[in-house]
């Protein structure tokens, strides 16, 4: 067995990586009808058949599960239960009049002017459908006269999907061996392992440990920038974040000098020849960009096929 | 050895390409309202909840069973969530049946689920890649699937026509399974001839997206008798992992398959799984996959996959029907699936498939996986 080593945090530069995806959300019925009716002006809530009505309306009692016997409207008015202050705006939990659950938004006001239990009215954001955004937030009035739940004859279809968006920003630390490795890619255009125990083969990408024996990997050692196919699939659709166009092949190659997979792209002109000229067993040779190397696995641009 | 764990109730939705009328939390209560109905059952019975779902990037929801509780009402109880990829809901499965059979739990219900039809299925499937060292040019799942296939294709014989032939029967067993939503008859030469889309993965190789939740019911044997007469007994299950880029990772045979297999075969008496097992339900996310399952799991040797396929030994009326279900071909709502295999196959020992019945079915093989396909699982039920 390994003992890992002592260790202190130093800074070092990170590795950015984004992850960006569209998605359609489904509501659900009781969800899908609170962001339906918003552009009414509608506050919907659910009542279930113990009395309870909660606001906005949901599928499912977090009390015990079960689903509402009704859509209701609930008021716009209620009483503020809590509120912080987040990223220069206030939030705030709403008791609506008539409901029994909390329903968290902005509160429009200053954090110094707010308490425990005042009045709040609803105010509209007219530009805004089918969000809880059409809610600008909640504004104190200490005269809001009490509202009631009532109940409701029919509503706006429920929405089936929503567009929705994630943009994700990643800082990854390399670590010393990942650190290394790029460093070598963007100052040398190598790629370079650690040997293995007792062996002249390279794992790449390196690590302090190896994955079969468990003990400590050797010596660096630079790989070739020539290897062999050990898999490949020739991609002909088209998916989102694809950064080639298809067709071109994935291929799983084993640079000359290390023992371990990389991942990376060949370019072709037709998948029927790329059938028969690419497969398990073929050579290939990395293809560099040109200009400045940024130290990242895209600075070999693709591989190319060595004909023999 | 722990306590004896059985299936007593199961329950799946309709499987559909994309559920509009139901939220992620609205489609785990059909199942599991089915599950507990199916196992004579309400929440009150259930001492512990395991959710089980794919990545999170599916469908956007970080923790999503704190939304899944209140929908199934739950609240209150031990709740854990897992994931595993496409291997979530049979991670989900071996975690509740630890808890029942190390005596922690009575009765566990496992509920498994994914709403692919809300996000970008590969693209989520390419953050599995290390952000440094491939996911730049990861393909989702299936460029690796058919980068592993073409490499097994000239060693082991895994030709295009022997998947297309996998293809072609589970497609057609499913058009009998009513949870199903792709029901439609293909030859073998329509899979060959349908559009490459990452060769030699082929159109009709590949499984739809699906909205689609399971549940089980899992009970120890003091408890069991309140919901069935017939339990699916769990005679032995297991989920192995391997290094994802180790230098002596096979391309071939499935590693860490093999070694599950062995372990549950020494459990549950199994020597000779060709004779022993009445019907096999495995996760084919691919057909491809299917034929190294095949060897894998010692339905034949290896190379001669294709050889037991083309049989017909694998087909509903051969001596070792695969997928009755009609497997992922029919519907692939993926952290759900692996939950899926098992009551496909539980319900076979216990005598009421609604797809295909195997008749005297008494002994069953399950096989589901995820991760990078380094991560994958069986599990041995009988009657």
């Amino acid at each position: 067995m390994f003992s890992a080593p002592d260790s202190y945090p130093i800074d070092l530069p990170t590795f950015h990586s984004e992850i960006n995806l569209p998605y359609t959300l489904t509501p659900g019925r009781a969800a899908g009808t609170f962001l339906a009716e918003v552009k009414n002006r509608r506050i919907i809530a659910s009542r279930f058949a113990s009395g309870q009505v909660v606001a906005p309306a949901q599928d499912f009692s977090s009390t015990d599960g079960e689903e509402p016997e009704a859509f209701v409207e609930a008021p716009h008015t209620g009483v503020l239960t809590a509120f912080t202050r987040v990223d220069s705006q206030v939030i705030g939990f709403i008791r609506l009049d008539g409901c029994d659950n909390d329903f968290p938004h902005r509160i429009l006001a200053n954090l110094d002017d707010l308490s425990i239990g005042q009045r709040v009215e609803a105010e509209w954001d007219d530009g805004v459908e089918q969000s809880v955004l059409a809610i600008k937030g909640f504004r104190v009035v200490p005269d809001a006269p009490v509202g009631a739940v009532k109940p409701l004859a029919a509503t706006e279809e429920a929405l089936g999907v929503i567009p929705y968006a994630m943009k994700l920003d990643y800082e990854h630390a390399y670590g010393p061996y990942y650190g290394r490795m790029f460093d070598e890619i963007r100052e040398n255009g190598r790629f370079m392992g650690v040997r293995s125990p007792g062996s002249d083969v390279a794992l790449l990408p390196p690590r302090e440990i190896d994955d079969v024996a468990h003990t400590r990997t050797g010596t660096w050692k630079a790989c070739a920038d020539t290897g062999t196919i050990r898999g490949c699939s020739i991609i002909n659709m088209e998916v989102y974040g694809q950064t080639r166009k298809v067709p071109y092949v994935y291929a799983e190659i084993v640079l000359d000098g290390a023992s371990t997979r990389m991942i990376h792209v060949i370019e072709i002109d037709s998948l029927e020849e790329a059938k028969e000229k690419i497969k398990p067993g073929t050579r290939v040779r990395a293809v560099w960009t040109q200009g400045e190397r940024k130290g990242r696995v895209s600075d070999i641009e693709r591989f190319e096929v060595i004909d023999e | 050895m722990g306590r004896h764990v059985g299936i007593v109730g199961v329950g799946q939705t309709h499987h559909s390409r994309r559920r509009t009328d139901v939220s992620q939390a609205g489609l785990v209560r059909e199942a599991v309202d089915r599950a507990l109905a199916d196992a004579k059952l309400s929440m009150e019975d259930i001492d512990t909840v395991v959710v089980a779902t794919g990545p999170v990037l599916f469908a956007a929801v970080n923790q999503p069973e704190k939304w899944v509780v209140d929908a199934i009402g739950a609240q209150g109880k031990s709740v854990v969530r897992l994931t595993s990829g496409g291997g979530a809901g049979f991670a989900g499965a071996l975690a509740g049946y630890y808890q029942v059979a190390g005596g922690f739990s009575e009765r566990t219900l496992v509920v498994a689920y994914d709403k692919l039809s809300e996000g970008q299925l590969q693209y989520s499937i390419s953050t599995l890649y290390d952000p440094f060292w491939g996911r730049e040019f990861a393909v989702g799942i299936m460029g690796f699937s058919a980068a592993y296939w073409r490499a097994r294709m000239d060693v082991l014989g895994h030709t295009e026509e022997a998947a297309a032939m996998v293809a072609a029967k589970n497609r057609k067993n499913a058009i009998a399974n009513p949870y199903a939503h792709v029901k439609k008859e293909v030859t073998v030469d329509d899979v060959l001839n349908s559009k490459p889309l990452c060769w030699p993965i082929k159109l009709l190789d590949v499984p739809p997206i699906s909205d689609g939740a399971a549940a089980i019911v899992l009970s120890s044997e003091k408890m069991a008798h309140h919901s069935t007469s017939r339990p699916a007994w769990i005679r032995g299950m297991a989920y192995c992992c391997e290094a994802d880029n180790a230098p002596e990772r096979s391309l071939m045979l499935s590693e860490p398959l093999a070694l599950a297999s062995r372990q549950v075969y020494r459990a549950a008496g199994i020597t000779n799984p060709r004779r022993q097992f009445d019907v096999v339900e495995v996760q084919e996310p691919y057909s491809c996959f299917e034929l190294n399952y095949y060897e894998s799991l010692g339905l034949c040797p290896p190379g001669q996959a294709a050889d037991l396929i083309a049989s017909g030994a694998t087909q509903l009326d051969g001596d070792i029907p695969v997928n009755p279900s009609g497997g992922c071909m029919g519907a692939n709502p993926i952290g759900a699936v692996g939950v899926i295999r098992l009551i496909e196959a539980a319900t076979q020992v216990m005598g009421k498939n609604e797809s295909h019945q195997i008749k005297d079915a008494k002994t069953a093989l399950v096989q589901s996986g995820g991760g990078w396909a380094n991560l994958r699982g069986c599990a041995v039920l009988s009657a």
